[in-house]
């Protein structure tokens, strides 16, 4: 081994990386050569002293700082939390109104399913339904007139139905209609 | 923000302890993704003096160097959520600490301003008063001390900067090869060219004053 091929390798060397063989030649060349020796000996002494510097401390105001700056980060994330509990809110709407006119339209069919069925079920009654949504009922062949009610009061689920309505015998009369839905919409 | 968020904020050097004395990297980073915040203190306690070494022996220049440390921890505050956790925590953290002193370097390059600062901040540094540093030792033997110390910081700041990072990587992070590969981003070939040559100048500027 000659001085090019050692300073070449001196890395492996330093770090012991050299094979076992590469490593004889290295040692025996350092024997020979004090150009080499000096150059190994004046690294090894820099590295030395480079390690014996003394550390640098943080600063005083290192940790006020960062402090500052990583508040500064949370404001930046901030708006973009924002900007997703939007899109998420959006998303809500759009989910909740689709639920709701999910089951308008389930309501609506289980509706029209309850009047056909009631319709066949009990011939004593009769309805019928006019555009404006008014219905008229008649019972024993006493007429009554459905006002015009909240659809919630027909909802199918509603097995009882109370209607207030003036009669000629007695006046104001509560009449209870024990059905399983009214018709209540066009 | 979560009040343990706030508290991290707040003191974001405060010993902490027990909690986390015992685990290493990787698990203080699952505990912070976990929403344990005060996992991200024990993370700046840990590498805050680290990294403002390393990034001072790459720049020469403390003051810019606190600033891109605190640059390093607002980097990996920002992208934790992201870091590989198959990998080592120190290395990722090295690997955003070089990439920021590679930019200081080559922006200070393009601006003879900011290299003018620096040296003269160095100029300025000659004319500080005395520092009484070992009263047991001779005036000649702390000068000479001090003589050397600056030595060998110049012949750092005089090698190249590919040359250099991979010099204090190595001698004075003592990282091995493959992590020097992955911190800068190089082969491992290119690492050991880099490091022989980097060993082989810095022999070069400080033998003649050794001999």
């Amino acid at each position: 081994m000659n001085c090019c091929e050692f300073r070449e390798r001196y890395s492996d060397f330093a770090d012991g990386l050299l094979t076992p063989l590469s490593k004889a030649e290295a040692d025996a060349h350092l024997a020979l050569c004090a150009p080499c020796r000096r150059f190994d000996a004046a690294l090894r002494a820099g590295v030395n002293l480079l390690r014996g510097l003394p550390s640098v401390g943080m600063s005083r105001g290192f940790g006020p700082s960062l402090r500052r700056r990583l508040r500064g980060e949370l404001a930046v994330r901030m708006p973009g939390m924002i900007r997703w509990s939007g899109a998420f809110g959006t998303l809500l709407v759009v989910a909740t109104a689709g639920f709701i006119g999910w089951d308008w339209l389930q309501t609506r069919a289980a509706r029209r399913a309850a009047r056909s069925e009631w319709a066949s079920a009990a011939p004593g009654w009769a309805a019928a339904a006019t555009p404006t949504n008014h219905a008229a009922a008649v019972h024993s062949g006493l007429p009554i007139d459905l006002p015009r009610l909240p659809l919630e009061t027909f909802h199918p689920l509603n097995s009882i139905l109370v209607v207030e309505q003036a009669t000629p015998a007695s006046g104001q009369e509560r009449v209870r209609f024990d059905v399983p839905a009214v018709w209540g919409g066009p | 923000m979560t009040l343990a968020m706030k508290d991290a904020i707040h003191s974001p050097h405060r010993t902490l302890g027990a909690p986390f004395a015992a685990l290493d990297d990787g698990q203080v980073v699952q505990a912070f993704l976990e929403g344990n915040d005060r996992a991200f203190d024990e993370l700046v306690s840990r590498y805050q003096v680290r990294l403002l070494n390393f990034i001072y022996r790459t720049v020469g220049d403390r003051e810019r160097a606190e600033d891109l440390v605190q640059e390093v921890f607002i980097r990996i505050y920002r992208h934790l959520h992201r870091f590989d956790q198959s990998k080592k925590f120190s290395t990722w953290a090295y690997t955003i600490a070089s990439n920021l002193a590679k930019n200081e370097l080559r922006n200070r390059s393009r601006n003879p301003l900011v290299l003018f600062q620096t040296i003269k901040r160095h100029w300025e540094a000659d004319h500080r008063p005395l520092q009484f540093e070992d009263s047991s030792s001779r005036p000649d033997d702390l000068f000479r001390k001090r003589h050397l110390r600056e030595l060998v910081e110049q012949s750092v700041s005089k090698l190249p900067e590919h040359h250099r990072v991979v010099f204090v990587l190595r001698e004075l992070e003592g990282k091995t090869y493959e992590e020097i590969a992955e911190i800068t981003g190089c082969n491992l070939g290119t690492v050991k060219s880099r490091l022989n040559r980097a060993r082989n100048s810095f022999a070069a500027i400080i033998q003649p004053h050794l001999d």
